[in-house]
C-alpha cells in the first residue's frame, strides 16, 4: 500500500505466430507512483506508454513481471471501482446519447439513481455538453467525444485517474480545463497517471515524470529538478527604466556572465483563452461544446476542510491532540468507553496516509444527508473538523447540493 | 447483477438502434400478413391454417435464429473491434458478468420478438375463419383436426424375432440365401425379413380381419371424440383408386371373451369407402374407450374389394384423441423455438470470444444449418461408421452428438397434424439443448474470455 501504482520488472513482448519474440513493447519496467502524485509518462510514439497502461488495467497480460494499482490487481472490482480510465481515444457507443453514455457507466459502478443523475448533470455541465446531452455520441466531433470520455472517467470520483493522451483533440480551453482539473484533483489527494507526448501539458501539471523509449525508462524524476538549468538564472521585473536595466547589466558583467534582456511574451495559450473568453462575453453562439471553467461539484471538494485535513495529516498526532478546542469534549462524552476518541479519530485519519484521506473526507460531509445512518463516531469527527476549520457550517454557496454529491461519493467508498 | 443488467439493456439498445433487429422486424411484419392471404394449402380452411401456421412458425424461427446469431456475435465483437470494451471492462465489472450481460440482452431481445410474432401468428390464425366464409363442416374439421392438441397412439409393434429367426434358419438350410439376398450383410438381411414379417401382420386379404388393441387411451373430454387416422396401401390398385372397409371401434372384449367379461365401453361399427394412399380419419364418440383405457380397432376387408389391404408400418394407423388445447400446444411450440434461440445465443457468444465478426457468423451459420438437417447428418455419418468404426466413434460421433437437433423437434411437425407436444418433450429438449449443450458452450466462452487479452496488440 505504499504506492498508488507500482510495477515490478513489467515486460511485454509481442511475438509473431511462431512464438518468436518480435517486439519488446515494454522492457523490465519498474515504476513507483506515490499517492497524491501527478505522474507523467512521456515518450515518442510506440515507446510503450499505452501498452504499460493496458497492462496496469489488465487489458493486456504482461509477459513477465507484475503490476499493482492502489495496492491490488486492477481487475479486482474493489480496486477498479476506485480507478478512472480514459483511453487514448474516446471509444464510445455511438448510438447512446451523452446522458445515456454516462448513465451506463454510472450503472457499472453500481451508483444509485439519485447519485447518478446528480453526477451526470455536474459532469455534463463541467465538460460543457449540457446543451447536447440528448444527442447521440456518434454525431459528436472528436473534441466533444473526448469530453464525454473524460466525464466517464470521472463518474466514480476515482482515487486513481489514468489518462492516456487526455488532451488530444481538445481545443486550448479544453486542454487548460483538463490541466486545471488534474491539479484540482491532485490537491484533493487523488493520484493521476498521465500519458502524453504533448510536453507542454505534462510540464504544467506533473510532479514527476518518466521518459520511456523502447519500453525502457530513459529518465525519471521531479519535473522541477529535471528541467532546472542550474547554471542559469532568470528574474522577471516590473516595468523598470532603461537606465536601471543598464545598471543591472553592468552588475552581471562584473560576475563574468552573459545577460539577455527581453520583454516577456504572453503564452499563446493565455492569449487564446483571453480572446475566446472575450468572445463568449459577447454571447456568440457556437455549435460545439461550450467552454466552461467549471469543475464538477462532487470533484471539487471544499478547500477549507482539505486544508484542515492536510494539517491533520502532516502534523504528528500527539502534538495535535492537546490543541483540540474545548467543544470536542462534548463529543468525547458521547463515547465514554473510549478514553480519547479525538485522538483515535485523528490517528485514524492520519494512519492510512494520503490515499484514504478523500474517503474519510467524504464520509464526514456525507453525514448531514444520511439521516438514517446511526454511526455516532462520524458525528464526532465532523464536529472536530468543523471546530478545527473554525466554522460551524460548511462554507459553500449551496451546501445542500454539495452535500448530496458528497453522499454519492460515499456510496462507492 | 446490476452491472449484468446494465450491459444487457445496452445490448438491446444497440441491436434496436443499430437497426439490426429492425430489419428482421420489418421482414416479419411484412411477410406474415402476406402469407396469411397467400397460403391456400389444399383450399380447405384447415389447409390454409396448416400452411399459414407452419410457414409462419418456420419463417419466424428461421429469421429469429439468424437474428440471434448476428446480434450475439455483433454485440461482443463490435465492442472489441471498436474498443468500447476498454472503458467497460476496466469498470468494476467482472468479465463473466460482461458476457452474461451480453447473453441476457440477446436472449431478452429474441424472446421479446418471439413473443410478439407468436402472438401475431396466433391472432391471425384465430381470425382466419372469419375472413373466409367457412362452412359449418369446415369449422368442425378445423376444430377437431387443427385447433386442438391430440395425443397419437400407434399400435404396439409385434415381436417378430422368433419368426425372423425361423425364416433365416429356413433360408440357410435351404441354401439359397445368396440367391435371394445376394450381396447383403447379415444385418441387412435380418432387417428386411423383420420388416416383411411385420408388414404381413398389418395386411388383410379379402375377407380377413385385423385387430389392434390399445390399453392406455385417456381422452381429456369423455363426451368428446376419438379419431382413428389411417392410410391404406393396396396390392392391386382398384380402377377408381378407392377401397371399401368395415371397421369396429370400441370395447371389443365382450365379443372376444364373451359377455360376462368386463366391458363398459361402447362398440361402434363403421363402413367406409376411401381413396388409397391418403390419410383419412374416422371420428367416434369418446365413450368407445373403456373406463380402464382399453380401446380396440378392428378392420375387416370386405369381399367388395378385390385386393388385399396393407397398413404401412410407419404411419398406417394411429388412434388420436384430444389431450390438450391448441393454445397450450402453441405456447409449448414457442418454447421449443426459444430453446433453439438460447442455444444459438450461447453459440454466438462463444464464437465471438475468439473469432472476428465475419468468421464467427460463418461458423455459426454452418452449425445452424447442420443442426437444421441433423437427422440427415447423423444418418450419413452413421453409415460412415460401418467402415471406420473406431475412428468415428471416438471423434466425430461425439461432436455430432453435441449438435442440437433442430429438425427433430420442429414445432411445425406437431402443430400441423395437431399432435400433442407434451411437456415432457419440451422439458427434454430444454434440458438437453439449454441446460447441457448451451451451458457447456457458455462455460467454454467464459473460460476463453476470462483469460484472453482484451486489448489488441498495437506497437
Amino acid at each position: 500500500m505504499e504506492y498508488a501504482v507500482e510495477t515490478f520488472s513489467l515486460t511485454k513482448i509481442f511475438s509473431d505466430w511462431w512464438g518468436r519474440a518480435k517486439v519488446y513493447a515494454v522492457d523490465d519496467l519498474n515504476l513507483q507512483i506515490q499517492y497524491n502524485e501527478v505522474f507523467g509518462l512521456l515518450g515518442p510514439n510506440g515507446s510503450g506508454k499505452t501498452t504499460t497502461l493496458k497492462m496496469l488495467l489488465g487489458l493486456l497480460h504482461p509477459t513477465k513481471g507484475k503490476s499493482l494499482c492502489l495496492g491490488g490487481d486492477a481487475t479486482d472490482t474493489k480496486i477498479s471501482a476506485r480507478i478512472g480510465f480514459l483511453p487514448e481515444e474516446s471509444y464510445l457507443y455511438k448510438y447512446l446519447t451523452a446522458r445515456e453514455t454516462l448513465d451506463f457507466y454510472g450503472r457499472l459502478f453500481r451508483l444509485d439513481r439519485r447519485v447518478r443523475k446528480m453526477r451526470i448533470d455536474a459532469l455534463l455541465d463541467m465538460v460543457g455538453l449540457k446543451a447536447v446531452a440528448n444527442r447521440p455520441v456518434g454525431t459528436f466531433s472528436k473534441g466533444m467525444a473526448r469530453r464525454i470520455g473524460l466525464a466517464q472517467a470521472l463518474i466514480n470520483d476515482p482515487d486513481l485517474l489514468i489518462l492516456d493522451e487526455p488532451t488530444t483533440g481538445l481545443d486550448p480551453i479544453g486542454t487548460r480545463q483538463i490541466k486545471d482539473l488534474i491539479l484540482k484533483l491532485a490537491k484533493r489527494g487523488k493520484t493521476v497517471l498521465l500519458c502524453s507526448h504533448l510536453l507542454a501539458d505534462v510540464e504544467d501539471v506533473c510532479d514527476r515524470i518518466a521518459i520511456l523509449y523502447g519500453g525502457k525508462i530513459q529518465a525519471k524524476g521531479q519535473v522541477a529538478e529535471l528541467l532546472q538549468q542550474t547554471h542559469k538564472r532568470q528574474f522577471t521585473t516590473g516595468d523598470i527604466s532603461d537606465s536601471a536595466v543598464e545598471r543591472i547589466k553592468r552588475i552581471v558583467q562584473e560576475e563574468n556572465a552573459e545577460c539577455v534582456v527581453t520583454s516577456p511574451m504572453h503564452k499563446l495559450e493565455t492569449f487564446f483563452i483571453e480572446t475566446v473568453v472575450a468572445a463568449q462575453r459577447q454571447d456568440r453562439r457556437t455549435s460545439g461544446a461550450v467552454s466552461t471553467t467549471k469543475i464538477g461539484d462532487f470533484l471539487a471538494a471544499e478547500t477549507i476542510s482539505e486544508n484542515v485535513l492536510d494539517r491533520l495529516v502532516s502534523a504528528p498526532v500527539s502534538a495535535e491532540t492537546p490543541a483540540q478546542p474545548p467543544p470536542t469534549d462534548k463529543a468525547v462524552s458521547t463515547e465514554s468507553a473510549e478514553p480519547k476518541p479525538d485522538e483515535r479519530v485523528l490517528s485514524k485519519l492520519t494512519e492510512p496516509a494520503v490515499p484514504t484521506m478523500p474517503v474519510a473526507d467524504r464520509k464526514i460531509h456525507t453525514q448531514p444527508v444520511e439521516t438514517d445512518a446511526p454511526a455516532a463516531k462520524d458525528h464526532v469527527r465532523s464536529d472536530i473538523l468543523d471546530e478545527l476549520a473554525g466554522r460551524s457550517k460548511p462554507k459553500t454557496k449551496d451546501p445542500n447540493r454539495t452535500d448530496e454529491n458528497q453522499a454519492g461519493g460515499s456510496g462507492d467508498a | 447483477m446490476r452491472s449484468i443488467w446494465a450491459v444487457a439493456v445496452n445490448t438491446v439498445k444497440q441491436a434496436l438502434r443499430m437497426k439490426v433487429a429492425f430489419i428482421f422486424l420489418l421482414l416479419l411484419v411484412l411477410l406474415l400478413p402476406v402469407m396469411a392471404f397467400s397460403s391456400t394449402g389444399d383450399n380447405t380452411l384447415k389447409g390454409r391454417l396448416q400452411t399459414f401456421v407452419s410457414y409462419g412458425l418456420s419463417l419466424t424461427s428461421l429469421l429469429l435464429c439468424l437474428l440471434t446469431i448476428i446480434v450475439s456475435i455483433h454485440t461482443v465483437t463490435s465492442d472489441i473491434e471498436h474498443r468500447q470494451i476498454y472503458t467497460v471492462i476496466t469498470k468494476p465489472i467482472r468479465r463473466f458478468e460482461f458476457l452474461l450481460g451480453k447473453l441476457l440482452g440477446t436472449v431478452l431481445l429474441s424472446t421479446g420478438l418471439l413473443v410478439l410474432f407468436l402472438v401475431l401468428i396466433y391472432a391471425v390464425a384465430a381470425y382466419m375463419p372469419r375472413f373466409y366464409s367457412a362452412t359449418e363442416a369446415d369449422l368442425i374439421e378445423v376444430k377437431n383436426e387443427f385447433l386442438t392438441a391430440r395425443k397419437a397412439l400407434t399400435p404396439p409393434e409385434p415381436d417378430v424375432s422368433k419368426e425372423v429367426a425361423d425364416a433365416l434358419k429356413k433360408l440357410i438350410s435351404g441354401g439359397n440365401i445368396d440367391q435371394v439376398y445376394g450381396g447383403m450383410s447379415p444385418k441387412e438381411i435380418t432387417a428386411q425379413i423383420s420388416n416383411t414379417t411385420k408388414l404381413a401382420k398389418r395386411s388383410a386379404d379379402v375377407g380377413q380381419q385385423l385387430l389392434w388393441e390399445f390399453y392406455n387411451v385417456k381422452p381429456r373430454d369423455p363426451n368428446g371424440s376419438i379419431f382413428v387416422k389411417f392410410k391404406l396401401e393396396v396390392s392391386v390398385t382398384p380402377p377408381d383408386s378407392e377401397v371399401y372397409s368395415q371397421w369396429g371401434i370400441g370395447d371389443y372384449r365382450p365379443y372376444k371373451y364373451g359377455t360376462q367379461s368386463k366391458g363398459d365401453g361402447e362398440f361402434y361399427p363403421v363402413q367406409r369407402k376411401d381413396p388409397v394412399r391418403k390419410f383419412r380419419e374416422i371420428e367416434v364418440p369418446a365413450d368407445a374407450v373403456a373406463e380402464d383405457g382399453y380401446l380396440a380397432v378392428a378392420f375387416y376387408n370386405p369381399p367388395l374389394n378385390t385386393t388385399s389391404v396393407i397398413f404401412p408400418l410407419e404411419d398406417g394407423l394411429e388412434v388420436l384423441y384430444k389431450a390438450d388445447s391448441f393454445t397450450a400446444n402453441f405456447i409449448r411450440a414457442g418454447l421449443l423455438i426459444l430453446s433453439r434461440l438460447f442455444f444459438l445465443a450461447c453459440l454466438g457468444i462463444l464464437t465471438s470470444t475468439f473469432l472476428s465478426f465475419p468468421v464467427a457468423i460463418l461458423f455459426c451459420l454452418v452449425i445452424f444449418f447442420t443442426a437444421s438437417v441433423s437427422g440427415f447428418v447423423i444418418e450419413s455419418f452413421d453409415f460412415l461408421s460401418e467402415n471406420m468404426a473406431v475412428v468415428y466413434s471416438y471423434t466425430f460421433k461425439w461432436l455430432i452428438r453435441l449438435l442440437p437437433q433442430f429438425d427433430k423437434f420442429n414445432p411445425s411437425t406437431y402443430l400441423v397434424p395437431a399432435e400433442l407436444l407434451s411437456w415432457s418433450v419440451v422439458a427434454r429438449v430444454a434440458l438437453v439443448m439449454v441446460c447441457v449443450k448451451s451451458l457447456l458452450l457458455l462455460v467454454f466462452a467464459l473460460i476463453i474470455f476470462s483469460f484472453r487479452e482484451i486489448a489488441r496488440i498495437t506497437v
